[in-house]
């Protein structure tokens, strides 16, 4: 236990004793003695003082050391301070799709928590899970497979929590070894990830594992687009097969072969909107790419995992599961003139609209290059646990109870005070 | 502490042959041992003085008018008896000092001493006694009348706060002796006086004070009025100097002031002997002789 305003204790001390002097000092009424004259004598003071060497009134004095003592100690803010080891670590486990090998981030962060040092694990992928400190939990996580599409982790949201559980465990250890298991790649950075870095105060221990190799082809399209279709253009180059099961490219309602295609793992991709005479202006958006042009905006039913949204943030496309793969449906209407097949940027939101299911497609990104991976690790030296934690001492009820107590005595010694009456009245009898 | 009679044996052996000397002219009827005003038949020749219309003729003197043949009157001094009246302070404050009484102890014996002095003159003396019940032996000539009034003064004790004025305004005496500490009605004590004075009477104050008031006792560190034992005050060493200087000058004021109004003002320590304040009471020439 410590105390957070130890003046306060010594001023408590102080006026104890300060209380026990006084209490060696007898005050009391000197016996009368009849003198007639006694009108001549001017009105002053009739008690005197004379020191003792006991103390007296010893309850009263017991009551008023204790009232003094319990508020100094209240008011002194006391705190338990939790037993402190040298050194804790926060293990970030990265169990998204940007991981190659998942068995091998989990075989390299077993090794890294069998040096005996307090560990709490955070696995991450899409989402932060803030694990418990045991092993075993290492063991699950093999049998657990990547989750939410394969999508690839945010380093931002990790950091935060890895911020947040720092400040609980910072208390407990003078300094604390923040570790990544993670290939670190570019789709795991965002533009936020290098403020909230800043947010940890210490170096991060980067062990690099293989990422999900982030090039490789598009899977080709399983029904032919007619050279003046207005998708033409912007599907340049993208091999067509006829009897693949990759991507089929439909219009109007899909028949029962694309459904078996999609249940089979293929993907249905529904674009009626192809070649509308009726556009107006308006902004479509997929991932980072806008596209502001004369489009047709058509209804479309919601319900799925919405791929592209158009600029008051409807769907613009959505992807529903289906068997395996998964059915797509696209309200984009293109018009049939202009030059917006020909734009690189609308080239890229048709791909990403004919690629495969989110739920297989890995787009990991690239592994960050070596000077933003340093920056990334930043200082050589670990985050002091002081540093990290918000107060290094827990609250304590132990301040409601000396208050208590300290109240209980002020109103004993009040009755007792008046049980005596008058402070000296006994000894001047 | 004796008491009874036989306790002032040796006060009233002390006291005899002590006189008394009125200081104004005796109105008595009764032959005594003062100057009467009254200048009458008695065989004291005192001086001839040339006859006036008016005078009695039997007290012509016939020889010395046979020889000068003049006519001169024969004028002699009359002796008279002087009513003489003890009034006694037996308030708590003559109670002291506590445990020896010394103050109301002399003062009972001055009264009783006094007495007997006017009472060896022939003089009427009575005793009124200021207590809680008071006591007034009417002023008298016989010879009882000394014990009578021993016996008085044994049985009252010093207590209450009762006034000496009442007392001194009924007084019909020619000579009123007042024996107090003048703690009491002193304001009230003066104006009686004044009257008293006014109707011919002659007036003695004796203020009877203590050694262990002039200069307290070192245990005496809070004093208590034994007349009001709700006045308590503290006697540290500024407050003793302060209390002599209020006391001195409350001395040299109630002197003052009696003395101012005509009356005899004497002031005595109770640790002197009892004959030594009868004869400083006594001892005082008449005034106007």
């Amino acid at each position: 236990m410590t105390f957070l305003a130890p003046w306060a204790l010594l001023a408590g001390v102080l006026a104890a004793a300060g209380v026990v002097a006084l209490h060696l000092v007898a005050r009391r009424r000197p016996a009368s003695y009849p003198l007639p004259t006694a009108r001549f004598v001017p009105d002053r003071r009739t008690l005197v003082s004379r020191a003792s060497r006991r103390p007296r009134d010893l309850l009263l004095l017991l009551l008023r050391v204790l009232l003094i003592l319990s508020a100094a100690a209240a008011f002194a803010r006391p705190v338990l301070t939790p037993r402190r080891s040298a050194i804790a670590r926060i293990l970030l486990l990265d169990r998204s799709a940007a991981v190659a090998n998942p068995a091998e981030a989990t075989r390299r962060a077993r090794e890294l928590v069998s040096d005996g040092v307090p560990t709490r694990l955070i696995a991450f992928d899409s989402a932060v899970a803030v694990l418990g400190e045991e092993l075993g939990v290492l063991d699950s996580l093999d049998r657990v497979p990547p989750t939410h599409g394969g999508r690839v982790a945010s380093v931002s949201a990790l950091m935060a929590a890895a911020r947040r559980l720092g400040s609980e465990i910072g208390a407990g250890a003078d300094s604390v070894e923040l570790t990544l298991v993670s290939p670190l790649t570019d789709r795991e950075v965002d533009a936020a990830s290098d403020s909230i870095r800043a947010l940890w105060p210490g170096r991060v221990r980067l062990v690099p594992i293989a990422a999900t190799p982030a090039t490789r082809a598009m899977p080709p399209l399983g029904r032919a687009v007619r050279a003046e279709d207005v998708l033409g253009p912007a599907l340049g180059g993208r091999t067509v097969r006829e009897d693949t099961h990759a991507v089929r490219l439909v219009r109007g309602e899909p028949s029962g072969a694309d459904s078996a295609l999609a249940r089979s793992g293929g993907v249905v991709v529904r674009w009626d909107s192809i070649g509308t005479r009726t556009a107006v202006p308006l902004a479509v958006a997929m991932g980072d790419d806008v596209v502001v042009a004369t489009l047709a905006r058509t209804s479309r039913d919601s319900d799925g995992v919405v791929l592209a949204r158009w600029a008051d943030g409807s769907p613009a496309a959505i992807e529903r599961p289906l068997g395996e793969g998964c059915l797509r449906e696209v309200a984009i209407g293109v018009p049939v003139s202009g030059d917006l097949p020909l734009s690189p940027t609308f080239q890229r939101i048709v791909n990403g609209l004919t690629d495969a299911c989110a739920s297989v497609r890995v787009d990991a990104g690239m592994p960050l290059d070596s000077a933003r991976r340093a920056a990334f690790i930043g200082p050589a030296r670990a985050a002091r646990g002081s540093a990290l934690a918000n107060s290094a001492e827990r609250p304590t009820p132990i301040t409601s109870w000396l208050l208590g107590v300290a109240l209980a005595c002020a109103l004993l010694e009040l009755l007792l005070r008046r049980s005596y009456g008058e402070p000296g009245a006994a000894e001047a009898a | 502490m004796t008491t009874g009679a036989a306790s002032y044996g040796a006060l009233l052996d002390a006291v005899r042959g002590v006189r008394w000397p009125a200081r104004r002219r005796a109105t008595g009827a009764t032959i005594g041992a003062h100057r009467s005003r009254l200048r009458g038949s008695s065989s004291e020749f005192s001086e001839f003085r040339p006859y006036r219309q008016g005078d009695d003729p039997r007290r012509v003197d016939w020889r010395l008018l046979a020889r000068s043949d003049r006519a001169y009157v024969r004028l002699t001094t009359d002796r008279a008896t002087m009513r003489t009246e003890i009034i006694l302070d037996a308030s708590a404050s003559m109670a002291f000092p506590p445990v020896t009484l010394e103050r109301w102890q002399r003062a009972r014996e001055v009264a009783i001493g006094l007495a007997a002095v006017a009472h060896a003159e022939s003089d009427p003396v009575g005793l009124s006694i200021a207590a809680e019940a008071p006591v007034r032996i009417p002023p008298r000539a016989r010879r009882s009348v000394i014990a009578e009034m021993i016996r008085a003064v044994e049985t009252v004790t010093a207590r209450g706060s009762s006034g000496l004025a009442p007392l001194l305004a009924s007084s019909r005496a020619a000579r009123v002796a007042v024996i107090t500490d003048l703690l009491g009605d002193a304001e009230e004590l003066l104006a009686a006086s004044r009257l008293a004075l006014a109707a011919g009477s002659e007036v003695v104050l004796l203020h009877l004070l203590t050694l262990e008031e002039l200069d307290p006792p070192a245990e005496a560190q809070l004093a208590v009025d034994p007349e009001q034992p709700e006045l308590r005050r503290s006697l540290d060493a500024d407050g003793r100097r302060r209390y002599r200087a209020a006391l001195d000058s409350w001395m040299e004021r109630a002197q003052g002031d009696f003395r101012a109004a005509g009356v005899r003002y004497v002031r005595a320590l109770a640790s002197e002997s009892a004959a030594r304040i009868v004869r400083r009471v006594a001892a005082d020439a008449p005034a106007d002789e």
